[in-house]
């Protein structure tokens, strides 16, 4: 029983992993097109990133696998729930971006811009590192919910730790042993990362601290 | 390419062979914040070499002129020019105009703006790799000898944070001072500083002035505008109010403006 279970770790986390890479992309071209000072791309984004967070979770996943994913484009379950869970995070993930610029001195683009570095080489050198620093808890918070999420993709057939414990529970008809189990996996799986982010974070912090 | 031309900059002592070229030349700066007119009507010419302080009131417009002269803020009327780059407010600039504007000036800020996640001495090579296309062993031998003449070779490998605040600005100084400038501009360098770190900026200030820098301060030490710079400049509202050299500014000017700022800030 515990085995069965067990092998959805792996699934849980790719799926976490994928999600959460197609979100930190996506959030960084959305946050670029927000602050960008074009309209067009700002209002854009901004209407992107409301669809995103409005739709329920579990509707986006339907949508794209029984909606889209079974037209001419064939999704499997987990490319499916990779790309909806990615959607919602981009989105997200573009807000929490936005918000650390802003904590940003303004001093340091202009420092860059005096120096005449190329705009490339500001973002790449200067405001991206300090980007990463200041969203890192903000990111690692938000990738620990997103670990949890990924059970609604049991929903559409994603064979990941809420799928298998369910598969189990209607075999064995030991529904408390196999929810209490994978819950108790999930514990596993976010205690570690919330704790190496706040060793990360504190390490950084120590570095530019007064 | 810019930047090949930038190499063979080293310092204004060694560019004044041939004709005494003005350095820089502001005519009719204006710069409006909305309907607020912040900088009315601004002429002004520095020579190679020489040393100008800006002092007046807060709210005169000192720093803005400063922005504006490195672009940081786009003048709404008026010309710029420094060395052979001119701007002009009506004019669209391009982006590869702006960055070969900026290329000769170099600039210290209040708030010495030092790359917090950077070690000191990536913070003084970074922009020489980028802008100057230097290696990193080239970009980091020559901070290694420019920090050494602020006297900060040893902070090399520590984080900004782990420095005074003096320590901080004369980094900023050699971060501007390794794209070899013709022209440094000063923000108030000090004001950020108690007086006792504010002198050892202002003693590397003195020194790049008599290496022959060509200047421009904006500050509230009287005593540097007074002693080190070769001419003064009185702003008040946006304007400049009286400008000669530096003694006579401050022993004896003319408006009523000027005696009434400086008899505040120098008889205190």
């Amino acid at each position: 029983m515990m085995a069965t279970i067990l092998s959805g770790v792996t699934w849980t986390i790719a799926l976490s992993l994928t999600a959460l890479a197609i979100g930190i992309i996506l959030g960084g071209v959305l946050c670029a097109m927000r602050t960008s000072g074009v309209a067009l791309l700002d209002f854009a984004a901004t209407v992107l990133i409301l669809a995103f967070r409005s739709v329920p979770p579990i509707v986006w996943l339907f949508l794209i696998y029984f909606g889209i994913g079974s037209g001419i484009v064939q999704v499997s379950p987990f490319q499916a729930a990779a790309i909806g869970l990615g959607l919602i995070t981009g989105a997200n993930m573009a807000e929490i971006f936005r918000g650390s610029l802003k904590a940003i001195h303004p001093g340091q683009g202009e420092a860059a811009r005096a120096l005449s570095m190329p705009p490339v080489w500001r973002m790449v050198d200067v405001i991206i590192p300090q980007l990463m620093r200041i969203s890192l808890p903000s990111v690692v918070s938000y990738g620990i919910g997103l670990l949890k999420d990924t059970a609604i993709a049991s929903t559409i057939g994603v064979p990941e730790i809420a799928f298998k414990a369910s598969h189990v529970s209607q075999v064995t008809f030991r529904g408390l042993e196999s929810f209490a189990f994978a819950g108790a996996l999930y514990i596993l799986l976010s205690v570690p990362i919330a704790l190496a982010s706040r060793e990360i974070d504190q390490r950084l912090r120590a570095r530019v601290a007064k | 390419m810019p930047e090949d031309d930038a190499l063979m900059h080293i310092l204004p002592s060694q560019t004044s062979s041939g004709s005494q070229r003005v350095m820089v030349e502001v005519a009719g700066l204006c710069k409006d914040f909305g309907a607020h007119r912040v900088l009315d009507n601004i002429h002004l010419t520095v020579d190679p070499g020489e040393v100008i302080a800006i002092i007046g009131p807060s709210g005169s417009g000192k720093s803005t002129l400063l922005r504006c002269i490195n672009l940081l803020e786009r003048p709404s009327a008026g010309a710029i020019r420094v060395g052979d780059v001119e701007i002009d407010a009506f004019r669209k600039i391009t982006r590869r105009e702006l960055l070969a504007f900026r290329r000769p000036i170099g600039m210290v800020f209040q708030s010495f703006n030092l790359f917090p996640h950077l070690s000191v001495l990536r913070n003084v090579s970074i922009a020489q790799e980028r802008v100057l296309k230097r290696s990193r062993e080239e970009a980091d031998a020559v901070s290694r000898q420019l920090l050494e003449r602020v006297g900060l070779g040893s902070k090399a490998d520590q984080y900004p944070a782990r420095c005074s605040g003096g320590q901080q600005q004369r980094i900023a100084i050699a971060r501007a001072l390794a794209l070899e400038p013709e022209l440094m501009l000063f923000d108030e360098p000090t004001s950020a500083l108690d007086p006792e770190l504010g002198l050892e900026v202002l003693n590397v200030m003195q020194e790049l002035a008599t290496a022959g820098m060509t200047m421009i301060v904006v500050t509230h030490e009287m005593h540097f505008a007074e002693s080190v710079s070769n001419r003064v400049i009185i702003m008040a509202d946006g304007k400049i109010i009286e400008e000669g050299p530096s003694v006579q500014v401050m022993r004896s000017p003319h408006s009523e403006r000027a005696k009434q700022f400086l008899g505040a800030v120098l008889n205190r």
